[in-house]
């Protein structure tokens, strides 16, 4: 236990603030507590050496040591599978402790790779890296249930998002694989949701998730940009949505990372859409099928969680950033008759979210999120200096009230909270 | 129960984790010991990869061939079928967009484009392994044999091809030669009269 502890509690029983019996009880606690810490420490840094040592054997590997033969290279590519299969084997039927679990599930991960790649370089096997990425994802992937391991989960997303870059926006495909893969690690995220709702580790699934598939939507992008924001501003709503689900909504924002992804996402696509050389470029009536799928199941799945929020919730405010999916959804298909309409709605879309978010500060009592919406709404004016021919007095006067209702408006906040 | 399934499941993970790589050479070997090789004019560039380390990338002359089929769209797969040349190099003696069945080996491979009947292709085997340190300088005593010839006005001289073991649609890179030497030989032999003219 810490000493400084140990000089407090003998201060307080002096002081008679505190009974000797009650000191020994916080100083078991502080025992007990100091023993459970050691435990994730070493976990974290088992993980990081098995890493860092994976890591170190494939580069160690991708030197390319031509003075051995091809049969010492050869039996070179399988020691460190070998070694890290029996880590795994070990730590499953023998050691069950986490720490095992997760040192040598990471390690084992690496060994999968370094095995691939040195077999690819002994034979000169001409494989794409996408393929390469692929087998070794899907070679890892039953380490995840087998051993339960959070190290694994998060490689295994990091490494899809990179196969999926790679196919996508590195070579023109489109990586269906990785929908595949993603879907694969969904039952292991709902078993940690259910089980430990609160961990920290379960937090981390809630930003990795939802970035993953924010990088990944881009690379499903095959006709024209105005149908890609279609589709992200559906990706966003989905995850606006799930946001507001009772789960989530009751708990703190930081752990929220659907509602922050997809309310910033759904601002930041809809000011680009805001410009008028975005609807002027726009060829709206071209569309690949598998867009419109896409569009088409993500729309439907925000609204699936839409209603789920109105029927759990009917008390609550009508809150526009849960709509705005659909809204742009409508004026995306008035831009097949005219530019100048669906321009304007999206700058009237824009500016009632900002509005929206501003109203939402002030009900909650929140600066973060009064300040956001006059965020939102100065970014947009700023915005429309670059299309719109407005002389620099009427500029300068603009900015000067901008800054001003950003005073006023957190002005009121204090003063509301005094 | 669950403890037998577990096992099976255990044991199935490392028996799929041993079989891709062991595939991949089973293949390679049977390419060498039942294949025909072939030589493919080439020239090399030396990039890298960050897990599988640095490889000259090899550029074919074998890049098209002249159909009279049109319609070849960008990634359909292309059956790309060889013959040895009467310089002793590999040369295309026809393209075909399913596997045929005639006696002639085949590589395959993707449609680049096609342009005026001329379909353009790459030829799969186009990574070199090598030792990190040796990747650049194959490269540039390839570039180097052929400069010399080519600042004389003079068409180069230096003969630069990759052996390839080619069984039933799978291919086996060999080696790469600069005049009949392997390429780890020359850079080898570089180093060597480097020294000399150094001491």
């Amino acid at each position: 236990m810490n000493t400084k502890i140990e000089k407090e509690l003998r201060e307080l029983i002096e002081a008679q603030v505190i009974s000797p019996e009650v000191s020994q009880n916080i100083a078991q606690y502080y025992a007990n507590k100091s023993t459970e810490t050691p435990n994730r420490l070493f976990t974290i840094f088992g993980v990081l050496g098995s890493l860092l040592v994976g890591l170190g054997i494939l580069l160690i590997l991708a030197h390319n040591w031509d003075n051995f033969s091809k049969m010492t290279k050869t039996v070179w590519a399988f020691i460190p599978l070998v070694v890290g299969q029996i880590a795994v084997g070990y730590s499953l039927f023998v050691k069950k402790s986490s720490l095992w679990k997760e040192a040598s599930a990471t390690f084992l991960f690496f060994a999968i790779g370094s095995s691939i790649s040195l077999v690819s370089q002994i034979y000169n096997i001409p494989d794409s890296m996408a393929s390469f990425l692929l087998s070794w994802i899907v070679l890892a992937a039953p380490l995840l249930y087998l051993l339960k391991s959070h190290t694994v989960a998060i490689l295994h997303l990091i490494f899809v998002t990179a196969y999926a870059c790679n196919i996508g926006y590195a070579n023109s495909g489109q990586p269906w694989w990785y929908l595949a893969m993603l879907a694969y690690i969904l039952p292991f995220y709902y078993q940690r949701f259910k089980a430990n709702p609160s961990a920290n580790m379960t937090t981390i699934y809630h930003w990795l998730l939802p970035l993953s598939t924010i990088i990944c939507l881009g690379t499903f992008i095959e006709s024209n940009d105005t149908f890609g924001m279609v589709m992200y501003v559906s990706l966003f709503g989905l995850f606006y949505n799930i946001g507001k689900l009772p789960f989530f909504n009751e708990k703190r924002l930081r752990i929220n990372g659907y509602l922050i992804l997809g309310s910033l996402g759904t601002t930041v696509t809809l000011l680009i859409s805001s410009f008028r050389w975005f609807w002027e470029e726009s060829d709206s009536m071209s569309m690949a099928i598998s867009e419109i799928l896409i569009v088409i199941t993500l729309g439907i799945l925000a609204l699936v969680a839409l209603i789920k929020n109105v029927k759990s919730n009917l008390k609550q405010e009508f809150n526009l950033f849960q709509i705005a999916f659909l809204a742009f959804a409508f004026i995306y298909a008035i831009s097949s008759f005219d530019i100048i309409t669906p321009w304007i709605a999206t700058n009237v879309l824009v500016f009632a979210l900002g509005i929206f978010a501003m109203r939402i500060g002030s009900q909650k009592n929140r600066f973060s999120i009064l300040n956001y919406g006059l965020l939102i709404i100065a970014v947009l004016i700023a915005c429309r200096f670059f299309d719109t021919d407005i002389s620099f007095v009427m500029r300068g006067i603009l900015f000067i009230s901008m800054g001003a209702g950003f005073f006023l408006a957190n002005y009121i906040m204090y003063r509301k909270q005094q | 129960m669950n403890k037998l399934l577990f096992g099976i499941g255990f044991i199935v993970m490392l028996l799929l984790q041993w079989s891709l790589p062991g595939k991949m050479i089973f293949d390679q070997q049977l390419a060498v010991n039942q294949g025909i090789p072939y030589k493919f004019k080439t020239e090399p560039i030396d990039p890298s990869d960050p897990f599988r380390g640095k490889y000259v990338w090899l550029n074919y002359e074998i890049g098209s061939f002249i159909s009279n089929d049109t319609i070849w769209p960008h990634g359909a797969d292309l059956y790309v079928y060889l013959e040895t040349g009467e310089d002793g190099f590999a040369k295309v003696s026809q393209i075909s967009k399913k596997e045929l069945n005639i006696e002639l080996d085949y590589v395959k491979t993707k449609v680049d484009y096609a342009f005026k009947k001329e379909v353009h292709f790459s030829l799969p085997f186009d990574r070199f392994y090598m030792e990190e340190s040796k990747a650049f300088e194959a490269e540039i005593a390839m570039a180097s044999a052929n400069q010399v010839q080519r600042q004389q006005n003079q068409e180069p001289t230096s003969i630069c091809y990759a052996l390839v073991y080619i069984n039933g649609g799978t291919t086996r890179l060999e080696d790469v030669f600069i005049n009949d030497v392997s390429i780890i030989e020359v850079v080898l032999q570089n180093r060597e009269k480097e020294k000399t003219t150094i001491n």
